[in-house]
């Protein structure tokens, strides 16, 4: 997946309808979850509105907004998986791979099993992108042995980052969520 | 045939199982811990899960990290090499229970070997002869006193429990027992969690001799011939080959047979190794049985041409035995030498950065090995970082062979005990094939020997 490699472009376009809801808030939550991937250079355009963010070396993110505004489609998640052998074998351990640029402190599995965001499969999630937690409260469960084991919070903060999809395999060390200071 | 097999365990013998299975045509799935996610094994596999961190129990002895492992890879059989958990009943039984196959014996199997005290009882009744020694556990100093008596002096007191050499006292006179027992005792009890000890005769120049047997799912058993590793450092094997030079054709069919026969009595399953110790006189008694591929299995594989990984793995899928008794003919002669990360004087773990690595290579030489430059050797698990096995038509020849082979090999930045090895080899008593368990101990007491070792050293690329 391109987004999982460093310095990657990524070039959304979308001739949807004119209705703009690129406000500042909207815009925010964009370059927020920019800071949580790999991607370096977003180009994005929609009927007259117009998107540019780039990222890296050099001053903090740039943000080029065209007259109007939208909500830019947001880019895929980083997608951490059991990623592909070779590739395993060339990056550091899964503890370790989240960049150190990066705010917040990350939630790791703290074992082998499969991830699920809800109680049951019926209901809504723990948390979402943008939840405020408190220390010890209920971010995920993740299914080892047949056990559904709670995830907790071990600091009190705003989840920033959600970083495996529901019914996922997770391994040791995966990291789940970001959260950062409320 | 297994959709997919997980791994369960890391280095050398991982690579191997994975190898094996390649050529199976079978998925693999390789677990690993933090500290070895750059693993060869990790990077061969077809998907590989962390499982925990480097320290091994909360890692490769992680039966839950394991298991869930294995089900979210859907991984419907797990091969637990050596060491770790190959040989640990409950897992298996777990396993079992989780509708994984456990590529070994059945648990009753790992259960019954799994204690000594237990395994000379039921090598007893299927008929494989004792050492003389204690019937059961020794209730304390007094009846360890009055077993020696019985046995006769020098005896060895071991640890029910034990393994690797700990937990045991060779005691020769009398008045030393009650001593001893209490020091082994103490010892077992603190490495392995049970102090109970059992006492048996001790044989002065024992060779460490062992029966390769291969048993299929539906009661056929056989052999595949002997392996000596009396080469060994505190009950640590380092070199190992097959035939042995003690072993005449006639002295390996009563071996074989008596072997085959007590594995059709229990009715074992998959590979096993029954260790006997032979003494000067060629009388041959039963050790321990160990229920899993073994580390040297390598030279069976050089000498009887069959690929004891292979074979595990089709047993467990319940195919029948490939071959016959009669069809297993040794051939050649076959030595390993394993390759330690230490001290080739002190015998100290070497941890470190591999900087420069060539692996040799030519006729009739085979390296199993996880090292590459640039590899770490890891403080957290054994040394063990390459088996150089080598096959020759004579038993000169493959000394000749793996002379050669130990001094194509550089491994740069860490220690290791290569330069033991071409001591060892180039020794009197191991060249004419008259050797015994304590060759070690004299070639590191004798000047010559020393001599010698200081010289490899110094060779050593």
């Amino acid at each position: 997946m391109a987004s999982k490699k460093r310095g990657d472009e990524t070039d959304a376009r979308d001739e949807g309808p004119a209705t703009s809801l690129l406000d500042v808030d909207a815009l925010r939550r964009i370059v927020e979850l920019l800071e949580t991937t790999e991607i370096t250079r977003l180009s994005w355009r929609r009927g007259p509105e117009r998107l540019l963010i780039t990222r890296g070396h050099g001053p903090a993110p740039i943000v080029h907004v065209a007259p109007g505004a939208a909500s830019a489609p947001l880019p895929p998640m980083q997608p951490v998986s059991l990623a592909p052998r070779v590739a395993a074998a060339s990056e550091p351990a899964p503890a370790a791979a989240p960049g150190t640029d990066k705010k917040g402190h990350v939630v790791a599995s703290p074992f082998v099993g499969t991830f699920y965001r809800t109680p049951a499969p019926d209901q809504p999630s723990f948390v979402e992108v943008g939840s405020v937690v408190r220390k010890g409260q209920v971010l995920c469960i993740i299914e080892a042995m047949k056990l559904m084991n709670e995830i907790e919070a071990d600091e009190p903060g705003k989840i920033t980052e959600i970083l495996v999809e529901n019914g996922q395999p997770v391994e040791f060390g995966q990291p789940l969520f970001r959260v950062e200071p409320a | 045939m297994f959709k997919k097999i997980l791994i369960a365990n890391r280095g050398e013998i991982a690579l191997r199982v994975i190898r094996a299975c390649r050529e199976l045509g079978i998925p693999t799935v390789a677990v690993h811990s933090t500290a070895d996610a750059t693993g060869l094994h990790v990077r061969f596999a077809d998907e590989a899960v962390c499982i925990g961190p480097p320290p091994s129990r909360e890692s490769y002895l992680n039966i839950p990290a394991i298991l869930s492992a294995a089900e979210i890879t859907r991984a419907d059989a797990i091969h637990p090499g050596y060491g770790f958990l190959s040989e640990n009943a409950d897992f298996a039984e777990v396993c079992e229970n989780c509708k994984i196959r456990f590529i070994g014996p059945r648990p009753e199997m790992l259960r019954l070997m799994g204690n000594k005290v237990r395994a000379r009882e039921a090598a007893k009744e299927a008929g494989l002869p004792l050492l003389p020694g204690s019937a059961g556990v020794l209730k304390g100093p007094a009846e360890a006193q009055a077993e020696a008596d019985r046995i006769g002096y020098p005896v060895i007191l071991k640890a029910a429990a034990g393994g690797g050499g700990r937990g045991m006292k060779i005691v020769r006179g009398r008045d030393a027992v009650s001593a001893a027992f209490a020091t082994a005792s103490a010892e077992a009890a603190s490495a392995f969690g049970n102090g109970d000890m059992y006492v048996e005769r001790y044989i002065e120049k024992p060779r460490h001799i062992e029966i390769q047997i291969v048993a299929d799912e539906h009661g056929k058993v056989i052999h595949l011939g002997e392996r000596e590793c009396s080469v060994q450092r505190r009950h640590q094997k380092l070199i190992e080959e097959s035939p042995s030079p003690a072993v005449s054709p006639e002295l390996r069919r009563r071996m074989g047979e008596v072997s085959v026969r007590a594995m059709e009595r229990i009715r074992y399953n998959n590979l096993g190794t029954i260790e006997y110790l032979l003494d000067e006189r060629g009388e041959f008694y039963f050790m321990e049985m160990n229920t899993r591929v073994q580390v040297e299995h390598p030279v069976t594989e050089a000498v009887t041409g069959v690929d004891l990984v292979r074979e595990q793995i089709l047993l467990a899928s319940g195919q029948p035995l490939s071959r016959k008794q009669e069809d297993v003919q040794l051939r050649g002669a076959a030595i390993e030498a394993r390759v330690n990360a230490e001290d080739p004087v002190t015998f100290a773990p070497w941890p470190g950065k591999i900087t420069g690595y060539s692996v040799p290579g030519g006729y009739g030489v085979r390296v199993d090995s996880a090292a590459y430059e640039n590899y770490t050797v890891l403080p957290h698990y054994d040394s063990l970082l390459a088996k150089v096995i080598v096959h020759a038509e004579d038993r000169p020849l493959a000394i000749a062979r793996l002379q050669r082979a130990l001094g194509e090999y550089v491994i740069e930045g860490i220690r290791t005990n290569i330069p033991f090895h071409r001591t060892a080899l180039a020794d009197d008593a191991f060249t004419s094939g008259q050797y015994d368990t304590r060759l070690v101990e004299r070639l590191l007491a004798s000047e010559a020997g020393t001599r010698r070792l200081r010289q490899a050293i110094e060779e050593t690329p």
